[in-house]
């Protein structure tokens, strides 16, 4: 494919992924069932009593079983400060075990040991007018900021690992402007590609 | 999402067993494959520029994680495809096939209401049930991916001595 069609498309795709960018934030509220940062912001009241999942980074960690998150919008700005409970369900007595009057046997959304501040939580549960939240579910994301910092260091490694591995076998061609393999003796010990390249008559359509 | 060391893993062991069965795929395109587990996170370009700062230079509404999905994906895997000199469509589908282990590797990751993302966009804004299985910045996800990366690299070697 000659440099400049290449060009082309890639401008054209570059296009398409900040065209799918644009129509997906446009289209982002009415599709995603819970109230985003902006929605919580505008219209707090509308949400009250829904079942709703939010994000959101943990602030203080009560002994009460109650936790504060903090809800942000796209421009990362704090618009909601929730005080979430996430101790055990509301005490029932048990209906199925008369005379027992026991706390019903659920287990707790979140253990407050499990996170710290600092930390980001996914909760899912009830949105009260007071802002405040009772808790069925929450994931620790993040159990603090150690948390997020092991997760973008070893992702780092990862890009390392990736591009290194690719440059391994791959130079960057500056005439053609593209990538190119290395010489393939060097890099493939087996394979159609090496076979082809090392036979004396070999050639290879575009290696040129 | 999982964190990137463990999608590359991943990916490394899916085109690197698949080369044990495809001749024409050396280990030049098993590369390629891991950088293709690499373009869904293109996304976290969010981390340093936020959603609303893009939306007030464009205009218009904007969402970066539509990169982190199917139509991102493919688009993306597009333009790695012509950044290659030659063997476009090859590149194209090594680079699609990495990033789709991402999303599906993604796709199983633990949600509060129990539905994964909406990865599907733009072919559907389902929410498909979540097996609930990790979270990223569990230890455990890394030495998993690692134990098996590690499994797969010696047989490997076994096989091409």
């Amino acid at each position: 494919m000659r440099l400049a069609v290449r060009a082309t498309v890639a401008v054209v795709l570059l296009a398409g992924v900040v065209g799918l960018c644009v129509h997906y934030g446009a289209t982002y509220e009415e599709n995603w069932p819970h109230p985003t940062g902006e929605q919580l912001d505008a219209e707090y009241d509308r949400h009250v009593d829904d079942q709703v999942l939010l994000f959101g980074e943990v602030k203080d960690v009560n002994p009460d079983e109650t936790v504060e998150v903090h809800v942000t919008d796209s421009a990362d700005e704090v618009v909601a400060e929730l005080e979430v409970d996430v101790g055990p369900g509301p005490e029932e007595t048990n209906a199925d075990s008369p005379g027992t009057d026991s706390i019903r046997d659920e287990a707790t959304p979140l253990d407050p040991s499990a996170v710290e501040p600092g930390g980001t939580v996914q909760v899912y549960g009830e949105l009260e007018e007071d802002r405040s939240m009772t808790a069925d579910e929450v994931v620790v994301v993040n159990s603090g900021p150690d948390a997020a910092t092991y997760k973008h260091g070893v992702s780092l490694l990862g890009i390392l690992l990736a591009v290194g591995y690719f440059f391994r076998h791959w130079r960057p061609d500056g005439r053609r402007l593209g990538f190119e393999p290395r010489t393939a003796g060097k890099t493939e010990r087996i394979g159609a590609d090496a076979e082809l390249e090392q036979r004396p008559n070999g050639s290879r359509n575009g290696n040129g | 999402m999982a964190e990137l060391l463990s999608h590359v893993l991943v990916a490394y062991v899916c085109f690197t067993v698949a080369s044990w069965k495809l001749d024409w795929l050396t280990k030049r395109w098993v590369a390629v494959g891991t950088i293709g587990a690499l373009l869904p996170d293109l996304n976290r370009i969010g981390l340093f520029v936020s959603d609303a700062t893009l939306e007030a230079a464009f205009g218009v509404p904007f969402r970066i994680g539509a990169i982190h999905t199917l139509g991102g994906t493919l688009l993306l895997a597009g333009v790695g495809a012509v950044v290659v000199a030659d063997e476009h469509r090859r590149a194209f589908g090594v680079l699609l096939a990495g990033g789709l282990s991402h999303l599906l590797v993604d796709a199983l990751k633990m949600y509060a209401d129990g539905v994964a993302g909406t990865w599907l966009y733009p072919i559907t804004w389902l929410r498909h049930p979540t097996p609930n299985l990790y979270v990223s910045s569990d230890p455990l996800v890394f030495l998993s991916t690692g134990a098996l990366a590690a499994v797969v690299y010696f047989v490997d070697r076994l096989r091409t001595r």
